[in-house]
């Protein structure tokens, strides 16, 4: 049912599956309500549980898209919420990137520069994540994190970006943990409010600022933009003259650059 | 039928105005809607909302602990360990959100700089 290719790391063959007492009925401990799901060509879905998670099980994703709401980008989920967890509106993934300065950015290098980590689909999940990973204030070099939705790529080429832009926020360092960490959750915790036209945030450290960006799907549509500016400053307490920029990826594309020639917003 | 009624005082309902310029002005508990958001009407329709204080408590709970599984291997990026920093960094938080107060952690109060 979950025959989707980039599923591989999480399912365990029969014979791997870690022997666990704890997924036995009569082990006295409160399991997943339900037979170990067996998807196709035998494989278990199990989740490598300690004492203490036993209600850390993936569930096999039995959502389709038939809910009319393209809350996945059409595709079918390959996480989902583990049993007593709590969902997310979305699924999202984390990415990381780090480029040497001294290369010039292509396409063809930017989407070899970059790589997933993991997707998320519960609020217990991301934090699985978020807590194994640096904090990007630690992070060295050129390098980003970004979280988007699951099924966009964080490149201006994706689909889902062509039409679309970013706001840009310029930090000094020092700052960068602490507004990544409540830029993302003000995004999973749908606090924008603008439908589905949030793509993603990226958080960039370089040499003497850091930059928090956030991307939206229609750079054109002005009510939205307004929105997710407006709900910035109030979810990253920005002083009230703090500079916000816009920048569409099509200008990107043009200039091949992130972060210059922006149109700047008070 | 009934009894004696009694008409109640009438008043007019108290209100208070208070002026604000800006919309980061508004109150961290300012909203009409359940989950703290500050719009009461979204395209699409309901949604799966939580706030910032919701999801920072479900940090601690024991699933949201373990590593998960298959994390890459990225050395300076990811790391095995519960990164501790962020529990202190979360203290932080904290504070400079609700009062708007320069902290005396490790993050000092944000300033544009030309």
């Amino acid at each position: 049912r979950c025959g989707v290719s980039n599923l591989s790391s999480q399912w365990f063959r029969a014979h791997e599956a870690p022997f666990n007492s704890s997924l036995l009925p009569s082990a006295g401990r409160s399991v997943y309500s339900g037979p170990a799901v067996v998807t196709h060509a035998g494989y278990i879905s199990v989740e490598k549980q300690t004492p203490q998670d036993d209600n850390a099980q993936e569930t096999d994703c039995h959502v389709d898209n038939a809910d009319g709401n393209n809350n996945n980008n059409n595709r079918r989920k390959t996480v989902c919420p583990g049993a007593g967890e709590h969902p997310l509106q979305y699924n999202y993934t984390f990415w990381y990137s780090r480029r040497t300065p001294s290369r010039p950015a292509s396409s063809l290098s930017y989407e070899q520069n970059i790589r997933q980590i993991g997707t998320v689909a519960s609020v217990e999940q991301f934090w699985r994540f978020y807590s194994h990973l640096v904090r990007p204030g630690d992070l060295s070099g050129h390098s980003d994190f970004h979280l988007f939705k699951e099924g966009i790529k964080p490149m201006w080429e994706d689909e889902s970006n062509r039409s679309g832009g970013k706001w840009i926020i310029r930090l000094r360092k020092g700052l960068a943990s602490r507004f990544w960490e409540n830029i993302i959750l003000a995004m999973l915790g749908e606090q924008f409010m603008v439908g589905e036209e949030i793509c993603g945030a990226v958080v960039s450290i370089r040499f003497q600022e850091d930059i928090l960006s956030i991307w939206n799907r229609t750079s054109n549509d002005q009510t939205t933009t307004s929105r997710i500016r407006d709900t910035l400053r109030r979810v990253l307490n920005l002083p009230a003259n703090t500079i916000m920029e816009y920048k569409t990826h099509n200008d990107s594309l043009r200039d091949n650059s992130s972060f210059r020639n922006t149109k700047i917003s008070v | 039928m009934s009894t004696s009624r009694q008409l109640s005082e009438s008043r007019a309902i108290p209100t208070k105005t208070v002026l604000i310029n800006d919309t980061t002005q508004l109150p961290h508990d300012y909203c009409t809607t359940p989950g703290g958001t500050l719009f009461s009407t979204t395209p699409g329709g309901t949604r799966i909302i939580y706030d910032r204080k919701f999801l920072l408590d479900r940090r601690n709970s024991p699933i949201a602990q373990t590593p998960p599984a298959h994390l890459p291997v990225i050395p300076g990026v990811t790391s095995l360990n519960v990164l501790t920093e962020n529990r202190k960094n979360e203290a932080n938080n904290h504070v400079t959100n609700h009062d708007g107060k320069p902290t005396t952690g490790d993050d000092a109060q944000f300033e544009m700089d030309i």
